[in-house]
């Protein structure tokens, strides 16, 4: 017990450290995001209790949809759990660089394997504390329940984690003694980006705005099919989901035996996980520690793609492109996300084919207008998110390997412009492609769709230049997988950056329009006033495009030039 | 030639190089010595370019860093102590992606020179293999292809024997050698006094930041006044004490 302890100290000394020593700009960057996730937790609970309060107005299935809701919402949390634990159970259990001193450490397998199921569980469930307690504490507000709903949140959540662990972690256990954890990782990042792809698609297609509108089933009974989650009475989530309903409508006695399935079985996969840790932990560590393979680089296809892309960049620029898109497309965890983005795109497209026009008591042109231009901001979110991932990425996306580029010739102002025209052309041309298609099933007017796509044409350039300054604003040099680094501070301000830029263009173009619409529809002239507001607006949305590009590019080279590491 | 004007690094407060002056002359081998934590890798990052200085200057061949950064990256080779480089590339397009950066072009005697490079250490079995898949030691070999790929006339070097075995490590010595008597000027830090005994035509030891010997072994020998090994010499200058008599391990 007192090595466990040892063992965990390090960990818990670290967040300390961080806290105590963390001033100035690491400080505030704590408390903005301290702020962001606080905000977002309100936003959550604010729409739950939303929800659950329409709910309780619908006569007889008010309940019915309360449970079902809740039920699909701890199934989710579970997969999500699962999901989270297998990822950075391989990184905690195999791949951290201390390992290799805490495996040399006197201390027993069994206890270094619990150690880091600790950490594991640490890192991967803070998640369900930030989406998971306000929509419980939601269910808490809405329907006013005794304390022991509260105990029974924290009890019967925690047991999920600890079953969710247990699985994540032998899953993990089970691979890497199967495969090298180098090739477990790959196989897990491409298996997570299917099941995620999957997932979403089927999601989508299976129209779930049909639920709030019942009328489109012909009996009660079709309604309540198509309401039902997955239920097994083998499942850990049914057990969870019936005690904390019961515990809220105030008959949690009747389901003593589900709590008691649920922290058994919960202790089971404890004892389990020890058991198997203690036969094959330490194997499957030495095996991850083993020379990797030799691997070829090959690719014809690969070779040709790249000297035709670099060549209008030059020797040099042409040099850093072509490096990007072999790394790019060599490395699993990168190319697989494009996957995401197609089926983002189809699903956002989709979304357009399945619209209610029809049913609208708006006047249809009107409507098709206004969508239009929602489509533009919508359609500009998209963008951001994909940059968010794709273009901010790509200055951190150098890794540790930057002094290459610090220590050659090449010129950093160069070097950035360089990275952004590569990403212009392909988010230009996936921005047009989502507003022209999406524009047609909308059957928008001529003017609505050289408008929009004009403007998201611009919009573009900016939402590029922001994601490339950004980037080399609040570079990450140092990470392990570049897809955290979207997520981080840099990436975060980014976007609510981005989202003020889109806003902003949007808001100044829809005065303008709304005049020309107008004076279409009743035929009057646009009056000298008129037009000068149609002028002045348009220049304000021009000049705020020129800030959104030359701005965050002068910043970013500027921080960048006095990077430090 | 390379000439380091009131040099000077701080970070928070801390100096970390403070005011150094040096003047190291074309074609010969430099051994900057100090003990962990003195600013040698600070120095030698701010003389690659790759970080920036506080205060004071820094000429390579006669051209201030500071105003010509592009001129003087073109004849500088930088080899850092820790080898990172792109994974996933393979070692043949890393060099290629290095003569890019440097503008050489893609003419058959770069080709030649690749060629030339990789054989000599040692690495033209592996060219084709991505670079994730070599030792350590392997990839402080590709850096130092990479390094010398453009003919540097100075080459600014960070601890260069880490991570290579006995073979690897003789022939960076005799490589040095060979560029120094062909007028290439070496710059390099070093824990090694076996290492900077054997290869260094001059060193300069820093602690704290600054500068407090400089010149043969020799001379440094007379500045200690002690008449042993660069050991001795280094432990004496740097106030080191043999740590066996201050606290005998075996007590416990």
């Amino acid at each position: 017990m007192k090595d466990l302890y040892l063992l965990i100290r390090p960990r818990l000394l670290g967040v300390r450290n961080r806290f105590i020593r963390s001033q100035g700009k690491r400080r505030k960057r704590a408390l903005i995001m301290g702020g962001l996730g606080l905000a977002f937790c309100g936003g959550m609970f604010a729409v739950s209790c939303r929800v659950l309060t329409y709910f309780q107005s619908v006569e007889m299935m008010g309940d019915l949809l309360a449970k079902y809701l809740m039920s699909m919402i701890i199934l989710t949390f579970f997969s999500l759990l699962i999901f989270s634990h297998i990822i950075t159970a391989l990184s905690n259990l195999y791949l951290s660089r201390d390992l290799e001193l805490c495996h040399s450490l006197p201390v027993s397998v069994e206890e270094l394997f619990v150690t880091r199921a600790v950490y594991t569980v640490m890192d991967s469930s803070w998640m369900l504390i930030i989406f998971g307690l306000p929509v419980f504490m939601a269910y808490g507000y809405v329907y006013r329940p005794g304390p022991g709903f509260y105990f029974t949140i924290i009890h019967m959540n925690l047991a999920m984690v600890i079953i969710a662990a247990g699985m994540g972690i032998l899953v993990v256990m089970i691979l890497v003694h199967a495969f090298p954890a180098q090739r477990t990782r790959d196989i897990v990042m491409l298996l997570t980006v299917f099941m995620v792809v999957a997932l979403y698609v089927l999601f989508r297609l299976l129209r779930p705005e049909r639920l709030v509108d019942p009328e489109a089933f012909f009996t009660v009974m079709q309604y309540l099919n198509a309401l039902k989650a997955p239920q097994s009475p083998y499942l850990p989530t049914q057990w969870i989901t019936e005690t904390l309903w019961g515990s809220l409508t105030g008959t949690g006695e009747r389901y003593l035996f589900e709590v008691a399935l649920t922290w058994t079985t919960a202790a089971a996969m404890v004892v389990i996980n020890i058991w198997v840790a203690s036969a094959v932990y330490f194997q499957g560590f030495s095996k991850s520690q083993e020379a990797k393979k030799r691997r070829m680089g090959g690719g014809k296809v690969l070779d040709i793609f790249v000297s035709c892309i670099k060549k209008p960049f030059g020797i040099d620029l042409g040099a850093v492109i072509g490096k990007d898109i072999r790394t790019f497309f060599r490395d699993n965890t990168q190319w697989s996300q494009l996957m995401m983005l197609a089926a983002l795109v189809v699903v956002y497209v989709y979304n357009f084919t399945v619209l209610p026009l029809d049913k609208s008591p708006i006047r249809i042109d009107f409507l098709q207008n206004i969508l239009a231009f929602l489509n533009m901001g919508l359609a500009g979110f998209v963008i951001a998110a994909v940059s968010a991932r794709f273009v901010f990425t790509a200055v951190s996306g150098e890794g540790e390997a930057y002094w290459v580029i610090r220590s050659s010739p090449l010129r950093l102002k160069r070097y950035l412009w360089g990275k952004y025209f590569s990403f212009l052309l392909p988010m230009l041309v996936l921005a047009e492609v989502l507003i022209i298609i999406t524009n047609h099933f909308l059957d928008v007017s001529r003017f609505m769709m050289l408008l929009s796509s004009g403007t998201m044409f611009f919009m573009v350039f900016g939402i590029v230049a922001l994601g490339i300054g950004f980037g080399a604003m609040y570079p990450n040099f140092a990470h392990q997988n570049i897809a955290q680094v979207a997520s981080g501070f840099g990436g975060v301000l980014f976007m609510i950056v981005c989202s003020i830029f889109i806003g902003s263009v949007i808001v100044l173009e829809a005065g303008p329009v709304y005049v020309l619409f107008m004076s279409n529809v009743r035929g009057n002239p646009i009056t000298v006033s008129q037009w000068i507001f149609i002028i002045m607006s348009f220049t304000a949305a021009f000049i705020i495009n020129m800030v959104a590009i030359f701005m965050p590019m002068k910043m970013g080279l500027k921080v960048l030039s006095e990077y430090e590491g | 030639m390379i000439k380091l004007i009131d040099l000077t690094k701080t970070y928070k407060g801390l100096r970390a190089v403070d005011r150094i002056n040096l003047e190291v002359k074309d074609g010969i081998i430099f051994g900057f010595l100090g003990p962990n934590g003195a600013g040698k890798t600070t120095t030698i990052k701010m003389m690659a370019g790759v970080l920036a200085p506080t205060e004071g200057r820094i000429i390579i061949n006669g051209m201030d860093l500071a105003s010509e950064p592009v001129a003087v990256k073109r004849c500088v080779g930088f080899i850092p102590d820790r080898p990172f480089v792109y994974e996933k590339l393979t070692g043949l397009e890393f060099l290629y992606f290095i003569a890019g950066l440097y503008s050489l072009d893609h003419a058959p005697s770069l080709r030649e020179k690749i060629s030339w490079l990789l054989e000599l250490f040692e690495l033209t079995h592996w060219q084709e293999e991505l670079i994730g898949s070599y030792s350590h030691g392997m990839k402080q070999r590709l850096v130092m292809c990479a390094a010398l790929l453009h003919q540097p006339r100075v080459l600014i070097v960070d601890e260069p024997m880490v991570g290579l075995d006995p073979k690897g490590a003789r022939l960076v010595k005799d490589l040095f050698r060979d560029l120094a008597s062909e007028g290439i000027t070496i710059f390099m830090s070093t824990h090694s006094m076996e290492v900077a005994e054997e290869v260094c035509d001059e060193i300069a030891i820093i602690q704290a930041g600054k500068i407090i010997a400089r010149g043969t072994g020799e001379g440094l020998r007379r500045q200690a006044g002690v008449d042993g090994s660069l050991e001795h010499i280094f432990l004496k200058l740097t106030e080191g004490k043999r740590i066996a008599h201050e606290r005998p391990l075996s007590s416990n």
